[in-house]
């Protein structure tokens, strides 16, 4: 087990994961590549459909069954080439080293199972310990994700807990054993700004303290600003864009990150002033351009071979990350002679 | 100027049963004394968390909910105790757009016929007086006439959002009440729904009661903000004033909550603590005073908590705790 802590703990290259339908076969996420360090937590933003979900939950072989496929491409985690262990060494990273949570905390945990069952449950498969025990660490886990009389609250059902609560145990669930990657899926997407604000803070407070990386999904820029140290933006199955979060929000380079950010209402903005907006929708999965994926919505003037070629990944500016498309913008880009990676 | 709006200390209570028999056990004040005026032209804006009762509060200002007590005045009429055949001519002028286009589609019925709806219910026009007027409106909310005999299926989350504002507008009404109307879309697809309300708006006067959780989106559109927690409401403010300069601690912490897509703000990130609390049997006194256990709670119990104007068209509920 080569652990060079140095090294990235999660290394994704050329990503491909999708669905086989009666339609055919429906690429969601078409060679994608991102990494992150360890205790650091990587954004991925983008609208419904984007494929942000599909990447990560190929990570841990979670797509939706029998539909859904990783076609191909490299997952290396703290050493390990998560695309060829075998199902049970997965069912050990699963839960264990890596950690979920999703956005309805109410679909993803048991009904009819108390909270504290279902907490222990994911002790005992992870842990050889005593019942005791995994009660034991269930109690402190829920004391340290705040649910208030955590005694009590481990023989209460799901039902009877508030949405903020219930995000609270599916965390408690997720950090349990203690993972060195949490992925949070739209974690905060079905609650209140407020108890956003709790989550998010407690999410932070306890990759802190327990030295996790976070994969944190979501569509809302805000809270990949507040919340991130890296970001990738996706847009149809593609990352676009990819750099740290102080330079992505002041240096925008794809016409998408630029479209999305200028598209947000802020709180200093003129008010009942028209917002700027990105023309047209995100193309059918079964009708994508084989080229720049955006250009079809693109405002940058450009011909018809955008479509043709797929934009290769740049380098812009140190660590910031670019798809070059060979539209006017790209080649301004191209200009600039940068590295291509 | 008269408000084409006026909300008189509605009150909205839901019995709430239990035991064996199903006995009212006590009642969920889901609205619970709530005044309000919208102008002609204007957005008013209604902001609170989940379960404070502000989609109640538009439902029983349309009467799709019979209120247990206050007034509804719309257009000069008390519409509060109106019969069916009494309201029918008033709901032209007021309508609806809800949240999830989804939902509130029929998925059985075509797109002429969901924007064609309301001239059958109201008996105007001929057939083919409606067909060219669905196409007007078609047109008008950025979708194509020959869209009508499509299903809403068929279309994207903003397409079906603009097939129920075209709905809502067939009638040419001069309130619309939005609750939540771009929640649920991308931001990108957000901002072009929201250009075309105030579009609309500039256009044929409407005016707009727009119930949304998102602060930000809230003020964009909006002239005045309402704030409401847990039934009541606790500040009203032209919408500017509402942000930079809030009276009220619950508004404050609302504002404190929101994220920023700025990674070098350097806004107070102070966390409000616990749930938006139940509204069956609600507190005494302040409610939200009660949920931050303020010492000076106490002090509002048995007060009289109607708003009052601070500064002028700046209304504040004037507790000891939360704005003293």
């Amino acid at each position: 087990m080569a652990k060079d802590t140095t090294e990235p703990l999660l290394v994704v290259r050329d990503l491909k994961a999708g669905f086989e339908t009666d339609a055919g076969l429906l690429v969601a996420v078409d060679d994608v590549d991102f990494s992150i360090e360890r205790g650091k937590t990587l954004g991925i933003v983008g609208e419904s459909g984007c494929g942000k979900s599909v990447s990560a939950l190929s990570l841990i072989r979670l797509l939706p069954q029998p539909m859904g496929k990783v076609l191909g491409g490299e997952i290396l985690f703290d050493g390990k080439d998560l695309r060829n262990i075998d199902d049970e060494g997965m069912h050990g990273v699963r839960g264990g080293e890596i950690g979920m949570i999703f956005q309805e905390p109410m679909t993803a945990l048991n009904p009819v199972h108390t909270i504290g069952r279902q907490l222990m449950e994911a002790v005992l498969i992870h842990q050889k310990v005593s019942k005791q025990e995994a009660l034991r660490q269930s109690v402190e886990m829920l004391d340290r994700v705040k649910i208030p009389a955590a005694e009590i609250r481990v023989g209460e059902y799901p039902h009877q807990l508030s949405g903020g609560m219930r995000q609270r145990v599916m965390i408690a669930m997720a950090l349990i054993n203690k993972p060195k990657l949490l992925i949070a899926d739209e974690p905060t997407t079905a609650l209140d700004v407020t108890v956003q604000a709790q989550i998010l803070a407690l999410i932070d407070e306890l990759q802190a303290e327990m030295e996790m990386a976070v994969i944190l999904i979501t569509h809302d820029l805000a809270v990949i600003a507040e919340n991130t140290d890296e970001v990738a933006v996706m847009y149809a199955g593609r990352i676009v864009e990819r750099a740290a979060v102080g330079e992505l929000f002041k240096n925008p380079l794809h016409p998408y990150t630029q479209g999305l950010l200028d598209s947000i209402p802020r709180m200093d903005s003129k008010r009942k002033q028209h917002l700027k907006t990105i023309e047209g929708m995100v193309p059918a999965l079964a009708e994508m351009p084989t080229g720049c994926r955006f250009a079809p919505r693109c405002s940058n003037p450009h011909g018809d071979e955008v479509l043709e070629e797929r934009p290769k990944m740049v380098e812009a500016e140190p660590g910031h990350w670019v798809e070059g498309c060979a539209c006017f913008w790209g080649r301004e880009l191209k200009n600039k002679s940068l590295n291509y990676g | 100027m008269e408000p084409i709006l006026e909300i008189r200390d509605l009150k909205m209570h839901f019995p709430v049963k239990g035991g064996v028999f199903l006995r009212p056990v006590g009642s969920a004040k889901a609205v619970d004394g709530v005044s309000l005026k919208v102008y002609p032209g204007e957005t008013l804006g209604l902001v609170g968390e989940s379960g404070c009762g502000k989609s109640t509060l538009a439902k029983a200002t349309c009467r799709l909910l019979d209120p247990t007590a206050g007034q509804v005045i719309f257009d000069g009429h008390d519409i509060t105790k109106m019969g069916r055949r009494e309201l029918m001519p008033l709901r032209r002028e007021m309508q609806m757009i809800f949240q999830d286009p989804a939902e509130s589609l029929n998925p059985r019925h075509s797109v002429g016929q969901i924007v064609s709806e309301p001239f059958v219910i109201q008996k105007i026009g001929t057939r083919a007086e409606r067909d060219k007027k669905v196409a007007e409106l078609l047109e008008r909310v950025g979708l194509n006439e020959k869209m009508s005999t499509r299903f809403p299926f068929e279309f994207s989350g903003g397409q079906r959002q603009r097939i129920g504002i075209a709905r809502a507008l067939a009638l040419n009404p001069k309130l619309i009440l939005c609750d939540e109307p771009v929640s649920a879309l991308d931001v990108s697809v957000q901002s072009q729904v929201l250009n075309l309300m105030m579009d609309l708006q500039r256009d044929m006067g409407l005016a707009y009661l727009f119930i949304a959780h998102d602060l930000a989106v809230v003020r964009h559109v909006s002239d005045r903000v309402a704030i409401m927690y847990l039934g009541k409401i606790m500040e009203l403010a032209d919408a500017d004033a509402i942000y930079h300069h809030p009276h009220h601690a619950y508004t404050k912490a609302l504002i404190a909550a929101i994220p920023v897509a700025d990674p070098d703000s350097k806004r107070d990130r102070s966390l409000l603590e616990g749930d938006v609390p139940s509204p069956i049997d609600p507190p005494k006194g302040c409610a939200f005073g009660y949920r931050m256990k303020h010492p000076k709670w106490e002090q509002s119990v048995g007060m009289d908590l109607s708003l009052v104007e601070v500064e002028p068209g700046h209304w504040v509920q004037p507790c000891p705790c939360c704005t003293g």
